[in-house]
């Protein structure tokens, strides 16, 4: 058996590549010198192109068109099934201690305090079903700027989609939906959510709904309180962070951090009445009325927002709070 | 925030080649349906990172690449399973005119062959082949250099030189239905 010449064995990976369209125009100029001179190599030259053909016609499709149509048609059912499964989120540090948000395609639905950990075994979302998390800086990134902000005080709407999944029941989405409505530095009683979705004696039953509200912050329950004023519970027993959240919006609170009680001295009051007029918390007796049908606002340019006006008698127009 | 394009444009710009990819990879439809289905759903959980500059097309017949050669590399058995099945090829026409009987027995030669290559050989061969990538690109699918991948595809048409040695072949044209060799 006779041996390739040297040059032809150093040529052949450029000669195959020339002869099947893939190679660089100096390697292709190489091999068309060298089979010009060598007859054994413009043989192997010229068959490779006849290969070439053949693989040319390895392009036609190997599957017909009806069983790409049907790995499309399971596609899109499995995407439809991840879509809904799968949330995204990122755990992060805050003044509050560690939060974690995730998001699904539908919006946000749920912001969790972490504390210390910073691990998603630590989450509720590790332990519901019908839920894929994945970690997913980017996604999460613009909501986690503007919570910070939000804490802040730079910025007074978190405008973000909810999704409500996490939610036990449609009660506790009603229930959710109702306080998602009361305005920033606004403060309302567990029994007056209760009288807005009409269920009037429900108040143990939307205190137990908001002990479970998976959008806190976004979802305000910090602004729920009882109607004595208490803060009641927050984030299991965090009354400091419910206390912290309400002073950013400018409601203030005093006591204990085992009794503290809004400090309605600071606060403007509206009772609901036919004038929609609002009143310093010194008209009459409206500071010990129960919180609940009354509001609570931080401040005049909020009660302006709401279409509110002074009250008539005690004028807080003229007599602003300065506390 | 959001990833480049709608996920949905991207399903259908590619899904079809995918699926073809691998379904001529791995010969059998129930799993190129798996795994075509499967590259997707990992490229939704991932897509919302990618740059604006990403080449989608590349980066999916990555995803593919890697799950077929995973999808291998758990189920040897059966991979000797179906290559021993998918030898018998088609039939080449009688009644056609002679060049293209022989060029279609030719072509399933060719394609036995290519189901016979080793697994890397393969994938770059079709994805080089078949598919047109660039060759960082299949290097890049195939965890190796450019020239890694280029020096793949060279052993594979050595192999379908061999394996057509002897085999008479219409010189350099092919029929007319058929795609012309570049």
């Amino acid at each position: 058996m006779s041996r390739k010449p040297r040059t032809c064995i150093e040529i052949e990976a450029d000669l195959v590549a020339a002869a099947t369209g893939d190679a660089e125009p100096g390697a292709v100029r190489r091999v068309e010198h060298h089979i010009d001179a060598c007859a054994p190599c413009r043989g192997e030259f010229r068959r490779y192109r006849e290969i070439d053909g053949v693989v040319g016609a390895l392009r036609g499709a190997p599957a017909a068109a009806e069983s790409v149509a049907r790995a499309r048609e399971g596609l899109e059912s499995r995407l439809a099934d991840l879509k809904s499964r799968l949330v995204s989120y990122r755990v992060f540090p805050s003044p509050l201690g560690h939060i974690l948000i995730a998001r699904s395609e539908l919006g946000v639905s749920l912001v969790e305090y972490l504390g210390e950990h910073t691990d998603l075994g630590a989450s509720r979302l590790s332990r519901v079903t019908g839920v894929d998390p994945q970690e997913d800086g980017a996604e999460i990134e613009a909501l986690h700027r503007e919570l910070l902000e939000y804490l802040r005080g730079d910025r007074t709407r978190l405008e973000w989609p909810l999704d409500l999944r996490l939610a036990r029941s449609d009660f506790h989405r009603t229930v959710l939906q109702a306080t998602a409505a009361i305005p920033y530095g606004a403060v309302t009683s567990y029994a007056g959510i209760a009288t807005e979705i009409g269920k009037p004696a429900a108040t143990r039953a939307v205190a137990q709904a908001l002990r479970w509200n998976p959008l806190p912050i976004v979802v305000p329950c910090h602004r729920i309180i009882g109607t004595s004023g208490a803060l009641t519970g927050y984030a299991g027993s965090q009354i400091g962070l419910k206390q912290r959240l309400l002073a950013v919006e400018g409601v203030r609170a005093m006591g204990t951090r085992h009794d503290a009680r809004v400090a309605r001295n600071t606060l403007y009051h509206y009772d609901r009445n036919d004038q929609h007029e609002y009143c310093l918390p010194t008209c009459g007796d409206i500071a010990r009325r129960p919180i609940g049908p009354v509001t609570l606002l931080a401040s005049r340019e909020l009660a302006g927002s709401l279409g509110l006006v002074p009250c008539t008698a005690c004028r807080p127009d003229l007599h602003p709070l300065t506390v | 925030m959001m990833g480049v394009q709608p996920f949905e444009t991207i399903v259908g710009a590619h899904h079809a080649e995918i699926y073809r990819y691998i379904r001529r990879v791995t010969s059998r439809a129930t799993e190129a349906e798996d795994l075509s289905q499967e590259t997707f759903l990992r490229a939704y959980r991932a897509y919302r990172t990618l740059g604006p500059e990403a080449n989608v097309r590349a980066w999916l017949f990555a995803i593919a690449t890697n799950l077929t050669r995973n999808h291998f590399r758990s189920e040897k058995r059966r991979r000797t399973a179906h290559l021993a099945a998918s030898v018998e090829g088609r039939e080449a026409d009688p009644e056609g005119p002679e060049d293209e009987a022989r060029f279609r027995e030719a072509k399933t030669l060719l394609e036995s062959t290519v189901r016979g290559l080793p697994l890397k050989q393969r994938l770059a061969f079709i994805l080089r082949k078949i598919h047109d990538l660039d060759y960082e690109a299949i290097g890049r699918s195939l965890d190796c250099s450019a020239e890694s991948a280029r020096a793949h595809v060279f052993q594979a048409l050595r192999k379908v030189r061999l394996s057509l040695n002897g085999h008479a072949l219409p010189p350099e044209t092919s029929p007319t239905n058929m795609e012309q060799p570049r």
